[in-house]
């Protein structure tokens, strides 16, 4: 499966480079981002004259009806959408390489600095709409899609602020609390393990960077820093080693799975069979217990992630952006469109109903539907445990501009690691060469530490 | 004694190879067996029950929502499917027919080098044209159309070269010639003397490209970003990346898997009778 999905993934980017002459030399002048000199200029943010047609590109589901919304109430700025689903980055990177990216494009912030480094996106700031904006959204949001506040090139859409689930009962039948640091966490998964050879407390899906990265940011590990025109590679860190090496222990131990796929039907399975007692999760995760296990309703709850040391402190696991692409001439209407798609409780509303997006404007986590109990969940009022910890997400925290070739390293390594071939703390090692050397290929200049 | 002996040895040679098909046969039908349990299923049950077992019957409640879902976009992704596949293949049928035709029962210069170049195109893999075809395609303007999808399904190399040597066997040359002799032009001769003959081996040509065109799923993908146009194939795999977000979507794409097959299986079971003819007007020769 996830060859095919390369193997596919590789075809398109074969395309995007041969579709277009310019593809070579649009390659070889990466502006670095971060650099607010390097940026293109803000782009006139004047109205225009007549009608205009927008083209929006994302992959949420349902997000047609509430574009339809939209266009019912504004006749002067309609919107066209495109659901590119099925390969998001290929579509958007063969777009931008034939000079023909739509107004809006869906972008995850792992990736907003490696487009940016492609040069996809204009800055809206020349709009006042969009630099005022800044008050709507979560901080750390905010601060991913304007790069440290040098432009605004994207709205923040939705987060996944990660949280632990719990089966309640498997912890009440044997006498433990929920764990509230990473030290009891791993003691209670020794615990569940002696009372009961085949319970895990977990399961660690060395094929998913994105989970392991928001692990590592929930723990202050600062991965990329931007100064003094150049990157500063700091993936190899005493915090990103400490993460490692905490799971290390718990494979060698064998107190966590490590054969189970996130979101595959062997790992629905083993929570069927009451062989795995939580689940390290983001917001988005909810609807995955509530859909595909209606049979453990009331079983689970969701309380905050444990910490490292006494002070709340979350991590965030997926989400995304719409951005402002290349080529962009409707700014104002643009500007319109996406505030009013990411900040209007009503769309936020239907958003979140239809493509299950948990929303990155503070405006959204309010919405009535956010603040409900949730019946699967005892009618527990789960979202409130993520909104508290969408306030406890490192702001700092930032992506570099090869983020998805680091992943793919990193994944090998925590893969082989997981085989028990080396160590997680070589798969940050691993991270950390990728990061300067995929940097260095692409001319892009970078260092190693501060 | 030395009667019964090839009896007992067919008996029990006949036993064996039943035996192995009918273990091929469990082998290949057990997929189809788990996606049609799999379709009856409501999400819920998809991990948490045996895969091969019935659980909840949920099958019409599963086709309502894959039929209702967007709008009903399934609806319109299925219709594209059947216009693809019909038509492509109906005339890419047509084409090869005559190209085979052609190349049978004309000598002209350079026809066994032309008939090489056309083996030798059996050779290329379809996926590895889409990429010069997406290219072509885009100069030309029509990307994201039905003909960018339609174009390339009507060219069959395999299918030429069934068409003459199907040509070679069943139509014998004294039947165009005395259709020649009583007036008749070269195309009347093709389309009332040798399609005739050729129906059964046109059926086979035709159900080679329907299956092969119902089932592609890289050249729609290269070629269309329109949801509109997209065939079933390109739609399930479309929702298949969606079900992080919208778990209840898996559902749909296994029921829409179903759905998808049943045209397949249909057109065999309505055109095996063709099939039959043409073994059988085989053995009489």
């Amino acid at each position: 499966m996830s060859n095919t999905v390369t193997r596919i993934r590789l075809a398109g980017v074969v395309i995007a480079a041969a579709a277009s002459t310019a593809g070579l030399a649009a390659c070889s002048s990466p502006t670095p981002s971060g650099d607010a000199s390097a940026a293109a200029p803000a782009a006139a943010c004047e109205p225009a004259k007549g009608n205009v047609t927008l083209q929006y590109w994302n992959t949420v589901p349902g997000m047609d009806q509430v574009v339809a919304l939209w266009n019912k109430n504004n006749p002067n700025i309609q919107v066209e959408m495109k659901n590119i689903s099925t390969d998001q980055y290929g579509i958007i990177g063969n777009a931008l390489k034939a000079g023909k990216a739509p107004e809006l494009a869906q972008v995850g912030y792992d990736q907003l600095p490696s487009l940016r480094t492609q040069d996809a996106f204009v800055d809206a700031s020349a709009c006042a709409d969009a630099v005022a904006a800044k008050s709507k959204f979560v901080p750390w949001t905010w601060s991913q899609s304007s790069f440290g506040d040098t432009g605004v090139f994207a709205f923040p859409q939705d987060t996944g602020p990660m949280a632990l689930f719990v089966r309640s009962d498997i912890f009440k039948k044997h006498n433990l609390e929920v764990p509230k640091t990473w030290d009891e966490y791993a003691a209670d998964a020794q615990k569940l393990h002696d009372a009961d050879p085949n319970l895990s407390i977990t399961f660690f899906d060395p094929n998913n960077a994105e989970f392991f990265n928001g692990l590592l940011w929930q723990n202050n590990a600062k991965m990329y820093g931007y100064s003094g025109d150049k990157w500063h590679v700091t993936v190899e860190s005493d915090q990103s080693k400490q993460v490692a090496e905490y799971w290390q222990k718990l494979i060698d131990a064998k107190l966590v799975r490590t054969d189970l796929a996130h979101g595959s039907t062997p790992m629905y399975a083993a929570y069927q069979k009451n062989q795995i007692a939580s689940y390290i999760g983001a917001a988005w995760g909810y609807s995955m217990f509530r859909d595909n296990l209606p049979d453990q309703s009331g079983k689970w709850s969701i309380v905050p992630m444990p910490t490292w040391g006494s002070s709340a402190a979350s991590g965030d696991w997926g989400g995304s952006t719409v951005a402002f692409m290349k080529g962009n001439t409707h700014l104002y209407e643009s500007v319109k469109f996406n505030s009013w798609l990411n900040s209007d409780p009503e769309a936020l509303a239907m958003e979140n109903k239809l493509g299950g997006l948990y929303p990155a404007a503070t405006a959204g986590l309010e919405l009535p539907a956010l603040s409900e109990g949730v019946p699967y969940y005892n009618n527990e009022k789960i979202f409130d445990v993520f909104a508290e910890s969408s306030k406890n997400i490192d702001t700092s925290f930032a992506w570099g501009p090869t983020q998805k070739t680091v992943n793919l390293a990193l994944q090998d390594a925590l893969a082989k690691a997981a085989a028990g071939d080396g160590k997680l703390t070589d798969a940050i090692s691993a991270a950390q060469a990728s990061a300067l050397k995929s940097m260095q290929d692409l001319a892009i200049p970078a260092v190693a530490g501060n | 004694m030395s009667n019964q002996t090839p009896t007992r040895e067919s008996r029990v040679s006949r036993t064996a190879a039943m035996a192995l098909m009918f273990l091929l046969a469990i082998y290949f039908l057990l997929p189809l067996y788990f996606l049609i349990v799999a379709a009856t299923k409501p999400q819920g049950d998809l991990a948490s029950t045996f895969g091969l077992t019935f659980s909840h019957f949920d099958l019409f409640k599963n086709l309502d929502t894959l039929f209702s879902r967007s709008d009903g976009i399934f609806g319109r992704w299925a219709l594209n499917s059947v216009i693809y596949a019909v038509l492509g293949a109906a005339v890419g049928t047509l084409i090869s027919a005559l190209c085979g035709y052609a190349l049978a029962k004309f000598k002209f210069r350079g026809r066994e080098f032309l008939f090489s170049v056309i083996l030798g195109g059996v050779l290329v893999p379809t996926t590895a044209l889409a990429l010069p075809l997406f290219l072509l395609f885009s100069a030309t303007g029509i990307v994201n159309t039905y003909l960018a999808v339609f174009l390339p399904s009507i060219v069959s190399p395999f299918g030429v070269y069934l068409a003459r040597i199907f040509t070679a066997a069943a139509v014998p040359e004294e039947i165009l010639e005395s259709a020649r002799l009583d007036g008749a032009g070269e195309f009347r001769t093709f389309f009332s003397v040798a399609l005739k003959l050729l129906t059964p081996s046109l059926v086979t040509i035709f159900l080679f490209q329907f299956v092969g065109i119902w089932n592609n799923f890289f050249l729609p993908m290269v070629m269309l970003q329109k949801e509109s146009l997209f065939p079933i194939t390109l739609g399930l795999y479309q929702w298949n990346g969606q079900t992080a977000r919208a778990p209840l979507l898996q559902e749909s794409v296994i029921t829409g898997s179903l759905v998808s097959i049943v045209p397949v299986i249909i057109l065999f079971i309505l055109l095996q009778r063709f099939w039959r003819t043409g073994l059988a007007s085989g053995s009489i020769k």
